[in-house]
């Protein structure tokens, strides 16, 4: 055993960070890091300075108590809910072993060294030295979806040595027996490294990551594992990689901040020019008159006007309430659970409702421009296999057709799905969804997978089961298209099983190969029908090229070049030859509902989308077709961009010229992009736009995108609850998107925008007067109003109206918002708060604030009216204005919104008449010092006809353009109605490829899952990632190429459009461009659409533009090692851009 | 007429309800519920306005407001007012010596005669006001320069008035009463009118200096210390009379209790402050005669004036203004040019707008024509 220090953590984890003691201190401290709190905390200070103070303290105390309380409150909420899930965590069991036996304990009651009994699909409790495991060789399978989001297994080994002292029975005693000493690096953070050394019966064994269990993943696959805990509690490297959560703001909250330092600075400024404007009065005028010298502090001018200063901050404070953000953050979580209850979003079949996670982002939901989003649905996402046909297992169980019976076995074996027997049913965990439908299919029609070891698959053929040495697996890479196992029958015979893309497999096949006619006509049909297919074929192997074969395998294996790699790939084209066609499975990629529409929908609305799938280009385009993101009257452009991700960071002018080419597209589409790949597109897209970028996805892999996106959605689909989990809205279904943007964003949006912009208005139109009634007071801080009024008017007298604006307004229902998608072009545009709309509301707040007092002063001048009875005056009008702009602003008059501006009226008069009331006078005459003004004030016609005239024409303009919109609008609907009204129904009347078929093998990426089920080869690939070679599509295409540019006799209007087809399988109505380039990334391809409009505009370039475009494409057909550069040599242009991208900027 | 949609979204019941999730009762389900709250279906009005029921808005306002702002300008102009500035700045002026040499401290009374003829009889109740220029009654610190307690007759507050009230707080070490900047500065000067009728007998004009304050401020606001008023000086022992005040505040009218000490409605009229500088204070009121008589019948008058009250160093003005009023109270011509002025700009934004309104509806209409 380890030793046991003082300094070793316990296994505890504290998430929480208040306890009773600290919490006050603590959320105090968080509070005033936030500038606008410590600037409405100065101003309280401020205004307790009696020198300075223009208006009492609790005008502004009242409101930021509030404000701290509810903050407070909510952290504090949050806190408990941490603290319950940290209890739950802590209190999850586990197996330690305890003085020879095994027995169940807390979490928290780990220490370092213990050693611990992990069991199927138990997550570890912290991060453990695997000493050994129930599976051969010690191996152990972890998911380690928790930590980096990837769902595929992860292999972990024991040390050979533990392996082989520990795994002899029985285990307890000798894992009791075991005394060995660990020594660990410091805990960090760094999730793929370890480096220590096992110190045991004298040995000095190295370890690396390869030896370790980490907290947070979860052991599969296997019965039970055996580990000792190395790291506990915070110094486990998850732990220590978490907690920096990155707080995303909207466009319109960073919008606010810059705005209120925008006021706050200029509330300074103004209150400096009115301190010079006090200095100065105080320098010449107060001298002559005793009166008012004698009100000057200390008789200084100077200093005066210095504490003047402050006054006037604090007099001009209201004009920034922080009841803005308190009533802004309210309307975000009203916002957010209106997202919740709404029922058009609710899915019955999961019972989920649409969730937002995040409260904040609603408004910027009605700004989304482009939407990066993972299309790798689910083939089996709308309901389990549709295959129970018992009149079909009859006829094959009957008809002893040797193919056939074949082809079966070639789907049980030929894979590298792991089963798992649960609850009397077979499972299949496979990394890629076609794989694991395949091998259920076979199940059904009664060739059972049921285990595999490393050298060994067992497969029950029609009731009989056989055991299948497993000698070689040919594993899957995206360039082979193919895999392949090579396995001994019981019998004795070596079959090579292979099952591959159809244009792979189909050369591989031996000549005069039957049924390969009827065969091709097969996947001609399913290619038609939107069915993703493969072929099987067979061959036997003779048992001497396999003894050869494998020699050479093993020799190639242990070299440690990197020119391994194509050995490998050589040899096994050895293998994969001579093959005879077993059949053709046909997969079918059922899209969820509503996918087309919603696309089509969002396009309509002016989205760009970015398609980032990590699925091949020929799927991805084929999935573009049938979800109508892409239509048969879209021009493609196609590149191979590569080290896309990876170089943007070294040079970023790749991205700005890549970004200009996509600027000019509608969609993009990226094939073959990994998790972190995908973050990288959406900051790319971030950095080069200004626009709102929106991400959504299903799985695990694309939550890097999701939390890098400004929103980030998660479907709760089947590929588990990550990208939920790291979402700030989570949908059910895909189609609900629709509601969520069109209707919940956009409405959000306009809420938000118009609140904002009105409460603006309401606060400073009424704050701003203080500067021109300071011209009139000799600029000494006087306030045009009482000091309850200042209290009570954002809270009281205006704030309702614009509360149920900011929750009911529609301007056009659901049902119209989902109708006419192009209504959503308003908040992409910005066109509700932008700095234009901004100054424009700072015109009309000036002109307001002057109308608001010069009126009054007109009344007023050289009258026996006094100042109590101006403030009421003011006050009215200023009450009443701001009442009159919402009513001009509300749209959608529910009797809530009706109630809200009839009760802020009553109340302001209520209000006014208690504050003024004579008997709160007597009881505190400081408090109180307008007894009996509104009396005599309301009943005086001159004050009414003052107060009604100038909030009359303090609307004015706005009431005019009022008018004008509605005029302008009115003329305007008739376009909108008509433009929104064209056929954007686009239909897929392509017809699918004649000589090609259109194919996609989506097996996993990676290949290390295949890599320890192979026996003897468990070794780890050196190099993570693999050459690939243009794709045969691309082959095809280059090659026709230079056959064009060397005017080949194919008529030259024509070949684009062949070139086309011949590439992808697909028939494209436009011209397409097609161009390429080989790397050592994994290929992607961009597949940009031209909108429309742009074709039409530019047919006369377009054909121009084709016949000038063929030359320049670099004929590119060679293997690519890794690290030799990706321009092809035969590209004599030494422009740093990859060849594609530089052809296509060229043409944009 | 205002076209409107009263589009009552009625919740559309529990036919949409989810299939198989309808009333389980193990589960709890998560469907929202279906309330017109939750699904933001609240029945609502949605005007639909058109530019038939906006446009005239802007002409009725202007037709409201130009007839109103006529009548006010009437009423303002038939108000009769006459203002006499004895200021004393111009050497022809009465006042002139008197404003020459004067300030604060000076003990001598000086006394001016500024003779003036109406020319035309004021009937009805007529206002006399001092009015004054260039006084920054609002200035915050003069404002702020008092104390309501003691004002209030708080015998604590009497005896130790506000730190407001500095510099004005006490006086060779007594409290001030009353304390502060405002009271300190109360106006007063003495105003004496006199009609002369043609055989140059001086007529002295009955003044009612009572009931020119607000009733809540005599009974509510001011009150004398102790509550009653018998014995004033007694109440007002070991205070201070102001700095610049001649005689005590229990002397301002030893003539009448009820208008003596902090109740003294001159005194009242000053505390409340002007909201400009510019401004007038009612000072006294003129009954009128009981018979058909006017108050006041065009001729020769004389104000006589008892001047104590310095403003030539602040360039300030001193007026007396006779004044009739009406249900709008004094002469006030502003109101009556702004309601015009805005309904004009209504009236013309209207005609504006309609001009605009025709031109789009016409090419709006020609261009829909070959659709």
């Amino acid at each position: 055993m380890t030793n046991q220090g003082p300094y070793l953590k316990d296994n505890v984890v504290r998430s929480f960070k208040y306890t009773p003691l600290t919490f006050l201190p603590l959320t105090l401290f968080e509070q005033f890091q936030r500038a606008a709190n410590l600037y409405f905390l100065l101003t309280v200070v401020m205004q307790c300075v009696p020198v300075i103070s223009s208006i009492p303290w609790y005008t502004n105390t009242i409101p930021l108590l509030v404000v701290l309380s509810t903050r407070g409150l909510k952290d504090l909420a949050n806190d408990v809910v941490r603290r319950r899930s940290d209890s739950q965590i802590n209190s999850r069991p586990c197996d330690v072993l305890l003085s020879q036996s095994f027995s169940t304990v807390q979490w928290k009651d780990l220490c370092v060294g213990d050693v611990l009994r992990i069991h199927k699909d138990q997550i570890i409790p912290a991060d453990l030295l695997l000493l050994c495991s129930s599976e051969p060789q010690s191996l152990c399978y972890v998911e380690t979806a928790d930590i980096d989001g990837e769902i595929n297994l992860k292999y972990r080994q024991a040390l050979a040595a533990t392996h082989a002292k520990l795994t002899s029975e029985p285990t307890d005693e000798t894992l009791a027996a075991f005394d060995g000493i660990a020594l660990c690096e410091e805990p960090n953070n760094r999730l793929y490294t370890f480096r220590g050394e096992l110190r045991w019966q004298g040995q000095h064994l190295s370890l690396n990551n390869k030896h370790v269990l980490l907290r947070g993943t979860v052991l599969r696959n296997t019965d039970t594992a055996y580990g000792m805990a190395i790291y506990t509690g915070t110094d486990c490297k998850i732990l220590r990689n978490g907690g920096k959560l990155r707080v995303k703001m909207t466009r319109i909250e960073k919008l606010l901040n810059n705005v209120v330092i925008g006021i706050v600075l200029s509330l300074l400024a103004v209150a400096l020019l009115l301190a010079v404007g006090s200095g100065v009065f105080g320098s010449s005028v107060s001298p002559h008159n005793e009166v008012l010298s004698a009100q000057l502090v200390d008789g200084n001018p100077l200093y005066t006007a210095f504490l003047n200063f402050w006054s006037y901050v604090i007099l001009l404070s209201p004009a920034m309430p922080m009841v803005l953000y308190i009533t802004f953050e309210v309307l975000h979580l009203l916002h957010s659970l209106f997202i919740g209850w709404d029922i058009e979003m609710y899915w019955a079949q999961t019972d989920s409702p649409a969730q937002a996670r995040s409260t904040s982002l609603n408004e910027e939901l009605g700004q989304v421009r482009v939407r990066p989003m993972d299309l790798s649905w689910n083939p089996f996402a709308s309901g389990g296999l549709p295959l129970s046909a018992p009149m079909l297992v009859e006829r094959l169980r009957g008809q002893k057709c040797p193919i056939t019976t074949q082809f079966f076995t070639a789907l049980a074996l030929c894979h590298t799905v792991m089963a798992e027997w649960k609850e009397g049913e077979w499972f299949y965990q496979a990394t890629s969804p076609d794989e694991e439908a395949l091998v259920g299919a076979a199940r059904e029609l009664g060739w059972v997978f049921l285990s595999r070891t490393r050298d060994s698959v067992t497969v029950c053929e029609l009731g009989v089961t056989r055991q299948y040495q497993l000698l070689a697996l040919l594993d899957f890479s995206s360039n082979r298209r193919r895999m392949s196992v090579l396995v001994r029958e019981p019998e004795g015979g070596l079959k090579l099983f292979c099952k591959g893309a159809d244009i792979v497999v189909l050369e591989r096949l031996q000549r005069n190969c039957p049924y390969q006619e009827s065969t091709e006509r097969a996947l001609e049909c399913f290619a038609h029908a939107c069915l993703r297919t493969l072929c099987v074929a067979v061959r036997s192997v003779p048992e001497a090229s396999w003894e050869q074969w494998s020699k050479t395998l093993t020799v190639s294996v242990t070299m440690r070049t990197y020119d391994r790699d194509n050995l490998l790939e050589e040899l096994y084209d050895d293998m994969e030859r001579d093959l005879q066609l077993l059949g053709v499975t046909a997969i079918e990629d059922r899209l969820q509902e509503g996918v087309p529409e919603t696309i089509s929908m969002l396009r309509q609305a002016g989205l760009k989308i970015w398609v980032l799938t990590g699925d091949k280009k020929e799927t991805a385009v084929n999935i573009g077709y049938s979800c109508k993101l892409l239509d048969p009257d879209t021009r493609l452009l196609e590149g191979q961009e590569l080290r896309l991700a990876a170089e943007f960071d070294r040079t970023p002018e790749w991205g700005a010229k890549f970004m200009g080419l996509t600027r000019h597209c509608q969609s993009v589409l990226c094939c073959r992009v990994t998790p972190g790949q995908k973050a990288d597109i959406v900051t790319l897209v971030r950095k080069h736009t200004r626009s709102v970028t929106m991400a959504i996805g299903d799985g695990a892999n694309d939550v890097n995108m999701i939390k890098t996106a400004h929103i980030g959605v998660g479907l709760a689909g089947v590929e588990g609850s990550q990208a939920v989990q790291n979402a700030d809205f989570s949908l059910a279904q895909f189609r609900f998107l629709q509601q969520l943007l069109f209707v919940h964003g956009r409405w959000s949006y306009r809420r938000i925008a118009i609140f904002l912009r009105y409460f603006l208005y309401k606060t400073c139109g009424f704050a701003l007067v203080h500067i021109w009634f300071g011209f009139f007071n000799g600029f000494s801080a006087q306030s045009l109003y009482e000091n309850w009024f200042i209290a009570l008017y954002t809270t009281f007298y205006t704030a309702f109206p614009v509360q149920c604006l900011a929750l009911f307004e529609q301007d056009v229902s659901s049902e119209s918002s989902l109708k006419w998608p192009g209504l959503y072009k308003v908040g992409q545009h910005e066109e509700l708060l932008n700095p234009r709309v901004l100054s424009a509301t700072f015109l009309y707040i000036v002109y307001t604030s002057l109308v608001l007092f010069f009126i009054p002063y007109g009344v007023f001048y050289n009258s026996a009216l006094d100042y109590q009875t101006m403030a009421v005056t003011v006050a009215t009008a200023a009450m009443l204005c701001a009442n009159l702009e919402i009513i001009l602003i509300t749209r959608y008059w529910t009797k809530l919104s009706i109630a809200a501006v009839c009760v802020s009226v009553v109340l302001f008069f209520i209000c006014t008449r208690i504050t003024h009331i004579p008997l709160l006078f007597q009881m505190s005459p400081t408090d109180y010092r307008f007894p009996g003004v509104s009396d005599k004030a309301f009943i005086d016609p001159v004050v009414w006809l003052t107060a009604l005239l100038t909030a009359w024409t303090a609307a004015l303009p706005s009431v005019t353009i009022f008018t004008l919109n509605i005029i302008l609008t009115n003329a305007n609907k008739h376009r909108v109605h008509s433009t929104s009204r064209q056929p954007m129904e686009l239909r897929s009347k392509f017809i699918r490829g004649s000589s090609l078929h259109h194919s996609s093998y989506t097996l996993s990426q990676r290949r290390e899952i295949g890599q320890p089920i192979m026996s003897g080869t468990s070794i780890r690939h050196t190099v993570p990632f693999v050459a690939e070679r243009s794709c045969e599509g691309l082959n095809v295409l280059c090659h026709d190429f230079s056959s064009a540019s060397s005017g080949s006799s194919l008529p030259r209007s024509s070949t684009p459009y062949r070139f086309a087809k011949l590439a992808t399988g697909l028939r494209y109505e436009q011209q397409g461009a097609l161009c390429n380039s080989v790397g050592w990334m994994p290929e992607r391809v961009v597949v940009a659409r031209f909108p429309v409009i742009d074709q039409r505009k530019s047919s006369q370039q377009n054909k121009e533009h084709v016949q000038t475009y063929h030359p320049p494409l670099p004929s590119v057909r060679e293997t690519q090692t890794p690290g030799s550069g990706s321009l092809s040599e035969s590209n004599d242009d030494n422009d740093s851009l990859p060849a594609g991208l530089r052809h296509l900027c060229k043409k944009i | 007429m205002m076209a409107s949609s009263y589009s009552a979204k009625e919740e559309d019941g529990h036919h949409s309800g989810a299939p198989g999730h309808g009333g389980n009762g193990g589960v709890k389900s998560k469907k929202p519920d279906n309330t017109a709250f939750k699904q933001q279906r609240l029945p609502a009005w949605q005007p639909i306005l058109t530019a038939g029921t906006v446009l005239p808005a802007f002409f009725v306002i202007g037709l409201l407001f130009i007839p109103i702002g006529i009548g006010l300008y009437v009423t303002s102009n038939n108000i009769k007012e006459f203002e006499i500035d004895y200021t004393g700045v111009e050497t022809t002026s009465p006042c002139y010596n008197c404003a020459q040499n004067f300030s604060w401290n000076s003990t001598a009374l000086c006394s001016c005669s500024v003779p003036f003829t109406l020319e035309q009889p004021f009937e009805s109740n007529v206002f006399m006001y001092y009015g004054l220029s260039n006084f920054y009654q609002n200035h915050r610190r003069y404002v702020k320069s008092r104390d309501d307690s003691q004002l209030n007759g708080d015998k604590s507050s009497l005896k130790n008035p506000s730190k407001e009230c500095e510099p004005y707080r006490t006086s060779d070490g007594l409290p001030i009463a009353p304390c502060g900047a405002i009271a300190n500065s109360l106006f007063n000067d003495t105003l004496d009118l006199y009609y002369i009728d043609s055989n140059d007998t001086k007529t002295p004009i009955p003044l009612v200096k009572k009931g020119i304050a607000w009733w809540t401020d005599k009974h509510v606001k001011f009150r004398n210390p102790s509550g009653s008023s018998n014995n004033l000086t007694a109440a007002f022992q070991g205070t201070a009379k102001p700095v610049n005040w001649r005689k005590a505040v229990y002397e301002l009218d030893p003539s009448d209790s009820d208008n003596n000490g902090f109740i003294n409605e001159d005194f009242i009229v000053w505390m409340r402050t002007a909201a400009l500088p510019t401004f007038r204070k009612l000072y006294r009121i003129i009954q009128k005669k009981p018979n058909m008589a006017p108050t006041l019948p065009s001729g020769k008058y004389v104000l006589e004036v008892t001047y104590n009250y310095p403003v030539r160093s602040f360039e300030g003005r001193k007026r007396v203004i006779l004044s009739t009023i009406s249900w709008m109270g004094g002469k006030n011509p502003f109101l009556g040019i702004a309601y015009i002025t805005v309904g004009s700009v209504c009236f013309f934004l209207g005609v504006v707008l309609l001009i605009i309104h025709h031109k789009y509806d016409n090419r709006n209409n020609n261009a829909d024509i070959p659709n």
